[in-house]
């Protein structure tokens, strides 16, 4: 082959050659076009996602005053023991570490390895906020012991008055698997990024939208290493708001005083306006315990038997009225034009019903003699409400009770309240699958049979009997950030009740606390005029010949005293029902703990 | 001093050396937007730049007829030495690649990549009046015995790069296209043959290069964060200095083997297609000097050269952007680094001599 012709075919293979390399080119440009601009977004993201990392910050917790700006629920700075995210799952192995080498014990049992949580999570998450200054000198000198914990510094949920109003306030705890459930029901999962704790029970947990408060974020820029190159933007948590509730503190703690060792519950509502100013239950426990995750034995002794101190008795706690019933049975008389005055009956002790061979007694051997309406009140006249009962019947009292918001919800602010028992005909057929039988007419007018009530409900009632025209329902927040609230309108329609018939009423409560009544010793200590209510609720049937002897029942077996009560008898400031849990006779157990309440509140009230 | 550059001037191809030097500069202004002592960086870069160009002024004054002379010696002991690593050679990770000479470590097998097209061409140059099937079977079969040697290693990347070095002047050479194309449909039809005899370290790239993501923090990790740098360059880029793949080193080996992606990032699908311009065009002037030389040695060494500049670009690039196993090869004139450097303009350099000395070589 000559020369020219070989260099002939080099010029066309070399043609074909730098052709082919051409197209060979093709195949990475059109990746690279793919990935640049096809795909741009995606890798965009997955740069950003490389490097960029947000940070939640969470808000402070708005802190709950009183009605007076007492604190009940406020934050506190802490040292608080910190793991970081990625070694959720070698935690039980530090805490042990951390009990051998240090001594330090964390009795806890938070689920941090729970995926559906931990999202929520910053880089670190605390597992103890209850170090001893020894203790955190002690893991800063050891730190290099453990580099997968470090000390924060964090704002923690602190309760100042401790053990005080503690079902009122409420609890905080951690976030657990329910809670997260509901947040993705309700669509509140970005509100908790960076929380690790939310409202559990009482206020805390009612108004945990209004305290919460809305997280900040960080956007930091972070290299391979994750080490922090700079803060990109910040947007800085929206603290909880603020909130006042209508408690009077000072009348809280008087309560609580009051009650001593004893169990049960108090409420006082302002009759004006509904507004809760004493909202007690007892026994009662420390709201803090559960901040860090409560300990199994705190845990038990907390739901012992017979204090039951997690309990809120205020709204959950359901009780047979006793005679507080007796002024609500008698307004539904009177409404009906039964036993109006001066209708009287004359009682020997016992009450004999009609056809009947049936003997129901009274609560005073040999009977009370002669007694009106009112005198019935004053006396708590068993005799005279069975009788009326019977007449009365069911359904017409029914009617009256409800419309003191008995059976049902008062619709406070507060989670988890019970609706109580107006039983009837029919509840009993679905109930028990029994006809009802007239005797339980007769119960239920002097408020034992199947009534059951909250101990709000018989301070709400009594409110609707101190002041007919109110129609709002009782409630704790007073006002969010300094700004009151309106106030919200019950369901119940306005009461139609005749004056004359509630001037009745209440002339026999006035007349409970005079010479005579069944609280007489209240009223000669007293330089106000009040109306009230005596109640004893029997928990142990007593046989006809059977005497009832406090000595010798069993703690728990023993009567329920209840109070109500609401002064000045004109133009009334306060309410207030007291239940004291095998108390003993309403009168002399719970009513004083009432009157060291009504004392203190209309002290400072010109009266 | 300024006499030797008015004698380079008329030496150098100017086209050739100004496409040369655009796409080093690329490389620099691209390594000067590290915020990581940069500074070393171009300093130690503009060194590697300054030697290669003293090994360039060297080649482009040398006559290139010893090349042509001393070709087979030269292929001879690359082929000694490549025989001596499967006895001698230093093993790792169950390969034998290197030889050890004291402190210096020396890999045969690239000196095969550069002796044996040097062999060929010498080949087709002493026999260009005879040229027959037989010079074509004598060709592959001095082709085969490398090839062979390298497989035996293993190091199937390599081996392959010398065949195709080999057979690209075979076929520059005028074999026929009948041969070609038969000896293509072989190969494909014994990839399976060759699937099974492969390593498992081989088969493990062959699967990652197809799939990244199967193992993104194993060895999917270096090309996934190439491909987000590069594709997060969008149509115009970062900006230089702004790449945060780069920056933050979730990219590795940003500015040796991955500098095209930091480019990429910074300088978008834009800067892209002006780096491919500048490669094309960088080929295309080379093979427009070796169609003018006068002896078929030149010519098949030329682009022998211009090839092998252009597939150690496409292959970084292809591995760079996904579509090869990562494999560690520079970028020429891009890459930090000395060894590539002086390499690639070394190249340029003896190109350039056989431009200059067209007729020197006696037909």
């Amino acid at each position: 082959m000559d020369n020219y012709r070989f260099k002939y075919i080099f010029k066309k293979r070399i043609q074909i050659l730098f052709g082919f390399l051409i197209l060979l080119l093709f195949i990475p440009l059109l990746k690279i076009f793919y990935l640049q601009v096809i795909q741009f977004d995606r890798f965009t993201a997955l740069s950003k996602n490389n490097s960029i990392k947000i940070i939640p910050i969470s808000p402070k917790r708005g802190v709950i005053y009183d009605r007076n700006n007492v604190i009940l629920a406020d934050n506190k700075l802490v040292h608080s023991l910190e793991i970081g995210h990625s070694f959720f799952s070698d935690l039980s192995e530090i805490r042990a570490r951390l009990k051998n080498k240090l001594g330090i014990d964390i009795d806890i049992d938070i689920d941090i390895t729970n995926k559906k949580i931990s999202y929520l999570y910053e880089n670190t998450v605390p597992i103890s906020f209850n170090l001893t200054n020894q203790e955190i000198a002690s893991f800063v000198a050891h730190q290099y012991l453990f580099p997968k914990l470090s000390i924060k510094q964090r704002f923690i949920r602190d309760y100042p008055q401790g053990k005080s109003s503690a079902h009122l306030i409420g609890f905080i705890n951690r976030i657990n698997d329910n809670d997260i459930n509901f947040l993705e029901k309700e669509n509140l999962t970005n509100q908790y990024l960076g929380s690790t704790h939310i409202g559990k029970s009482g206020t805390e947990k009612f108004y945990e939208n209004l305290i919460h408060g809305t997280p900040g974020f960080k956007e930091i820029e972070v290299d391979a290493k994750q080490n922090v190159i700079r803060t990109l933007q910040e947007k800085r948590p929206v603290p909880g708001k603020a909130i006042n509730l209508t408690i009077d503190y000072r009348l809280q703690k008087i309560a609580e005083k009051a009650f001593g060792k004893k169990k049960g519950a108090l409420v006082a509502i302002d009759p004006k306006n509904s507004e809760v100013l004493a909202y007690v239950s007892q026994p009662t426990f420390n709201p803090g315990l559960f901040t860090n995750g409560i300990s199994h034995k705190a845990w038990s002794g907390l739901n012992e038997k017979h204090s039951r101190a997690m309990l809120d008795r205020v709204v959950t706690g359901l009780y047979p009225p006793g005679s507080t019933l007796k002024p609500f049975v008698a307004l539904a008389a009177l409404t009906n034009d039964i036993r109006k005055p001066p209708f009287s009956i004359f009682d020997r002790g016992y009450y004999k019903m009609p056809r009947s061979s049936k003997v129901f007694r009274d609560w005073k051997r040999g009977g009370h003699g002669n007694v009106d309406i009112i005198q019935a009140i004053a006396v708590s006249c068993d005799t005279f409400f069975y009788g009326l009962g019977l007449e009365l019947g069911i359904p017409k009292l029914n009617e009256v009770l409800d419309d003191f918001g008995f059976g049902k919800k008062t619709e406070i602010d507060i989670n988890g309240e019970k609706s109580g028992l107006i039983a009837n005909k029919a509840w009993k057929k679905k109930k028990f699958n029994e006809s009802w039988y007239a005797g339980e007419t007769a119960i239920t007018a002097i408020g034992q049979g199947f009534t059951l009530v909250t101990p709000l409900q018989l301070a709400n009632a009594t409110a609707k009997l101190a002041n007919p025209s109110l129609s709002i329902k009782p409630h704790l927040l007073l006002s969010i950030d300094g700004i009151k609230q309106d106030k919200q309108e019950g369901k119940e329609k306005k009461q139609s009740y005749s004056d004359k018939n509630l001037r009745w009423i209440k002339e026999g409560m006035v007349n409970v606390t005079n010479e005579g009544g069944t609280a007489a010793f209240l009223g000669k200590k007293s330089n106000y005029q009040m109306a009230s209510k005596t109640g004893t609720a029997q928990l142990f049937g007593l046989k006809i010949d059977e005497k009832y002897n406090e000595d010798t029942l069993p703690d728990n077996l023993k009567d329920h005293a209840l109070f109500i009560t609401y002064a000045p008898a004109i133009n009334p400031e306060i309410v207030i029902a007291v239940i004291v849990e095998n108390g003993g006779h309403g009168g002399s157990v719970a009513g004083p703990i009432a009157k060291e309440v009504l004392d203190a509140y209309l002290k400072n009230k010109k009266l | 001093m300024i006499k030797i550059f008015q004698r380079l001037k008329k030496r150098v191809d100017v086209p050739l050396l100004a496409i040369t030097f655009s796409i080093i500069s690329l490389g620099l202004i691209t390594l000067s937007g590290s915020n990581l002592d940069s500074s070393n960086i171009i300093i130690n870069q503009v060194v590697n730049i300054f030697i290669g160009l003293i090994i360039f002024t060297f080649l482009v004054f040398t006559n290139p007829r010893i090349l042509f002379v001393y070709a087979p010696v030269l292929f001879l002991l690359a082929l000694f030495l490549l025989t001596l690593v499967h006895f001698f050679g230093v093993e790792s990770n169950g390969a034998k690649r290197w030889l050890a000479f004291g402190v210096i470590n020396l890999q045969p097998s690239e000196l095969m990549k550069i002796t044996l097209p040097l062999m060929i061409a010498w080949l087709y140059q002493q026999y260009q009046n005879k040229i027959s099937l037989g010079l074509h079977f004598t060709a592959i079969f001095i082709i085969s015995i490398p090839v062979y040697l390298v497989l035996l290693q293993p190091d199937l990347g390599t081996s392959i790069m010398i065949a195709l070095s080999g057979f690209l002047i075979i076929f520059l050479a005028g074999i026929s296209w009948r041969l070609i194309i038969s000896s293509i449909f072989i190969t494909i039809l014994s990839s399976p043959l060759i699937w099974v005899n492969l390593h498992a370290y081989q088969k493990n790239r062959i699967i990652n290069m197809l799939d990244p993501f199967v193992d993104p923090l194993g060895a999917g990790y270096h090309t996934i964060q190439s491909m987000i740098a590069i594709g997060s360059g969008g149509g115009f880029g970062k900006g230089w200095g702004e790449g945060s793949q780069t920056n933050l080193n979730f990219l590795p080996e940003a500015y040796t083997d991955f500098i095209f992606a930091v480019y990429s990032e910074e300088f978008g699908f834009f800067g892209v297609v002006i780096i491919f311009v500048l490669f094309l065009l960088l080929i295309y002037r080379i093979f427009i000097l070796a169609s003018s030389m006068q002896s078929t040695f030149s010519r098949l060494l030329t682009v022998s050269l211009g090839v092998s500049i252009f597939s150690a670009i496409f292959v970084n690039i292809a591995m760079v952007s996904g579509l090869v196993p990562i494999v560690g090869l520079p970028l020429p004139f891009m890459s930090y680094g000395g060894t590539s450097m002086v390499v690639s303009l070394a190249s340029i350099g003896i190109i350039m001599s056989l431009n200059n000395h067209k007729t020197l070589i006696a037909n």
